[in-house]
């Protein structure tokens, strides 16, 4: 019963084998003592513990239930019951994965043995699994950390984009969170009308904020990029090390700067204004603080510090049209601007095109130019309630909705619209790369 | 005489016909009047030919003292030329130096009131330097702050992640670059999207993450948060680069009898030097002024990084312009001598990074 055939009949039996008990068929048939050992070793543990594992899950579901009678301390916890439960299901998600790694494994084995009439030699195991200990020891590093601090946290806070945490009655550990379906879908998107105008508010200045962020940024770039490239002047390269340093100043450090020079009493600018008499104490500019004024602001100091970026990358792809366009073009009789117009632009944008999308997303993320420059300031009509101010963009609103006013559900609702405005930017992204292309994935 | 090189308008043979002397001799004469008209309109073409490729070649080589023909009205249309690109460079010199003003303008003014006595913003002079010279903010910043203490941490931290990340990025590109193995396409198009999403997202998740495995207020708990959102991307990145680095090292290293691990530290680690060394500046660069989760995470003052100190100095409760600016100046100073060095490396592999993949 336990000998194999060569013809491949012997196939169900292998698969069977090692669907019923992880390493089954190792042990059994393919006289993989090591091998079976470590995966049955495997199935056990996972069996042992299978009531805990019950109960997390089971946690997971219920989020705990309302003991008024217990001190906070023996009360349930309805977030650490929710995150235990989605560890739990990435571990488990680990097993399955060992599982099916498993299953094949044993199949490839009978395969082997079908074409060579017999199973391979315990050097040769040993040899096999020598080899690929390095792959599984290189990754497995990345697994687990991408498991646990990137996929856990994200699924977690997917998850709280359906349940009701928040300030001030679902706060554990004196509360319990319960889990409440589209609820907060249904306030953001039209329920409720402060909600709903504060994120349609949001959602459109960050879109806006982003286009014209990059747009500046890029054109701002390009033009000091060409200026320095069609003149040659011999004191180019002192001028392109003057415009690199606001890329090299931490960002944190040039915007705080620049929001002390633009206070709108005692900044340095409007002060400077006044002293060149071009205006009064009384008409001091807003800066920072008309609404309106304020997103202009921003979008202008962005470019002060996102231009250095774009005109090194137009410098160096620049560099890489070869020469003899451009001396085709000169002798054809083409004009500076027609040469400009179809031949470095055109190739520029080219190379530069994913680097464009890249930007336009960051800029979508961009916390530090937001949160430094402007905190989110000015306060606008609906910002008590929302948290929501007049500069805020998406990100820098959920860090508001988190740590100020604790409303975790409507700042894991923002997180679940980020994730479906930016994911086709990264599938475009993924369509071009080389292994795609290749057919390597 | 060739065909095209014959003069026009000239037909090769008078036709030989019965005639007169008399209309010989016009003939003659016509025919020879006929040559002389062509060959002065051959000149004109040539000369015509020639000052526009003189004009090319001064255009392209910026010499417009080169004159073909020394006629006035070239002489003339020189040095209109020469004057044009005279206005035109002087111009555009005087616009970079007033953008490289105002770029400079709010650097300035730091560095300037990192000097100025006073405290905050409204106590320094509007004229950078114009209210007198101190260095006492930089006494107060290592004798009244923590700001040694902040420094250390976030050198820690820096180094830590820089390490880490190299390490981790590079041994999983590598598997990724060179190996086959199940669930290799999974994995790889969940870094992808993973890699879209700010890590902050999660800092709720991570918090207790950390608060489980006695993580908080700790800089390797840091270390890890830096380390899993800097994996994704960068994994990417080194994976291509490796991918252009030819597939014959490594078998020849392999025929050798090299394991993989060999193989990774002596044959490929070295080739993707340059991506590696990207990496490690761009993963050292990040924590210095990374401030969510150094603000969640590092609750006690002793554990602060720079970042979360140095904005500590600018909140509304203390208005310490001048302090921070000095703080600051420490930070920056190695940033832009580090890019203000690496400018020309910066260019290029800015460029790279465009025209892979």
């Amino acid at each position: 019963m336990f000998t194999l055939d060569r013809n491949g009949s012997s196939r169900k039996k292998i698969f069977l084998a090692s669907l019923l008990f992880m390493g089954l068929a190792h042990l059994v048939f393919l006289k993989q003592y090591i091998k079976g050992a470590i995966f049955a070793f495997i199935e056990i543990v996972v069996l042992v513990t299978s009531p805990f594992i019950v109960r997390i899950i089971g946690g997971m579901i219920t989020l705990g239930e309302p003991k008024p009678g217990l001190t906070v301390f023996e009360k349930d916890h309805s977030m650490f019951m929710l995150i235990d439960g989605i560890i739990v299901l990435a571990v488990l998600f680990i097993f399955v994965s060992l599982y099916a790694i498993s299953v094949r494994g044993a199949l490839s084995t009978y395969k082997e043995f079908c074409a060579l009439g017999q199973l391979p030699s315990y050097k040769k195991i040993i040899s096999e699994m020598s080899t690929k200990a390095f792959p599984v020891a290189a990754l497995s590093p990345l697994v687990v950390l991408i498991l646990f601090f990137v996929v856990v946290p994200l699924v977690f806070s997917a998850s709280v984009a359906f349940t009701n945490y928040s300030s001030p009655d679902h706060i554990p550990p004196n509360n319990t969170v319960d889990w409440v379906g589209l609820d907060n879908f249904k306030t953001m998107f039209g329920g409720d009308i402060t909600w709903t105008g504060a994120l349609g508010r949001v959602a459109a200045w960050t879109l806006i904020w982003a286009t014209a962020a990059t747009v500046t940024c890029y054109a701002g770039g390009m033009l000091m990029a060409v200026i320095m490239h069609e003149t040659k002047l011999k004191i180019s390269p002192i001028f392109r090390t003057l415009f690199i340093l606001p890329y090299a100043v931490p960002a944190v450090v040039s915007m705080l700067v620049w929001q002390n020079l633009l206070n709108g009493s005692f900044g340095t600018i409007n002060r400077t204004l006044i002293e060149l008499g071009l205006m009064t104490q009384e008409t001091t500019i807003p800066w920072l603080s008309d609404p309106t004024l304020a997103k202009f602001t921003v979008v202008l100091i962005n470019l002060w510090a996102g231009f250095p970026y774009f005109m090194l990358l137009t410098m160096g792809s620049m560099t890489a049209i070869s020469k003899e366009t451009f001396e085709a073009a000169r002798i054809d009789g083409a004009s500076r601007l027609q040469v400009f117009k179809s031949i470095t632009l055109p190739s520029v944008i080219y190379q530069t095109m994913p680097l464009i999308i890249m930007s336009f997303t960051h800029n979508i993320n961009n916390f530090g130019a937001i949160f430094f420059l402007t905190g989110g300031n000015p306060v606008v009509a609906d910002s008590t309630t929302t948290s929501a101010k007049g500069t805020d963009i998406v990100v820098t609103w959920i860090y508001n909705l988190t740590l100020n006013l604790q409303k975790y559900n409507y700042a894991a609702v923002l997180a679940v619209c980020i994730f479906v405005v930016l994911a086709p930017f990264a599938i475009f992204n993924f369509r071009r790369t080389k292994s795609f292309k290749e057919g390597e994935l | 005489m060739t065909n095209s090189e014959k003069t026009p308008g000239v037909p090769d043979k008078i036709p030989e016909t019965k005639i007169s002397d008399a209309e010989k001799i016009k003939l003659a004469e016509e025919r020879a009047d006929r040559v002389e008209r062509a060959t002065k309109m051959a000149e004109e073409r040539a000369r015509a030919a020639k000052r526009k490729a003189a004009s090319f070649e001064s255009a392209a080589s910026g010499d417009y003292g080169y004159a073909p023909e020394p006629t006035k009205t070239l002489t003339y249309y020189n040095t209109l030329q020469r004057f044009r690109t005279r206005v035109y460079k002087t111009f555009i010199v005087i616009f970079l130096t007033l953008i490289s003003l105002v770029v400079l303008y709010p650097l300035i003014y730091a560095v300037s009131a990192a000097f100025s006595p006073g405290r905050s913003i409204s106590a320094t002079s509007i004229i950078p330097f114009g209210g007198g010279f101190t260095t006492k903010h930089f006494v107060r910043l290592f004798s009244e702050t923590n700001y040694l203490l902040w420094f250390k941490n976030t050198l820690i931290i820096s180094a830590g992640t820089s390490l880490s990340t190299v390490l981790v990025c590079s041994l999983a590109a590598y598997v990724f670059s060179r190996f086959r193995f199940v669930f290799k396409k999974s994995i790889m198009l969940a870094l992808l999207i993973l890699q879209i999403f700010p890590s902050f997202i999660g800092m709720i998740a991570i918090y207790v993450i950390l608060l489980r495995i006695n993580g908080l207020d700790s800089l390797w708990g840091m270390v890890l948060i830096y380390l899993a959102g800097n994996i994704p991307y960068n994994t990417w990145l080194v994976k291509s680069y490796m991918d252009s680095i030819p597939r014959a090292y490594d078998e020849a290293a392999r025929l050798d009898g090299a394991s993989s691990a060999r193989t990774f530290f002596s044959i490929i680690l070295p080739q993707a030097k340059p991506i590696i060394t990207f990496l490690a500046i761009v993963s050292f660069t990040g924590p210095w002024m990374e401030f969510i989760f150094a603000k969640l995470i590092l609750r006690s003052n002793e554990n602060q990084t720079l970042a979360v100190g140095l904005f500590s100095f600018v909140t509304d409760r203390k208005n310490e312009f001048t302090l921070f600016c000095a703080g600051a100046l420490i930070v920056a100073i190695p940033f832009v001598a580090f890019f203000v060095i690496t400018q020309k490396v910066l260019v290029s592999s800015l460029a790279g990074a465009g025209v892979k993949e």
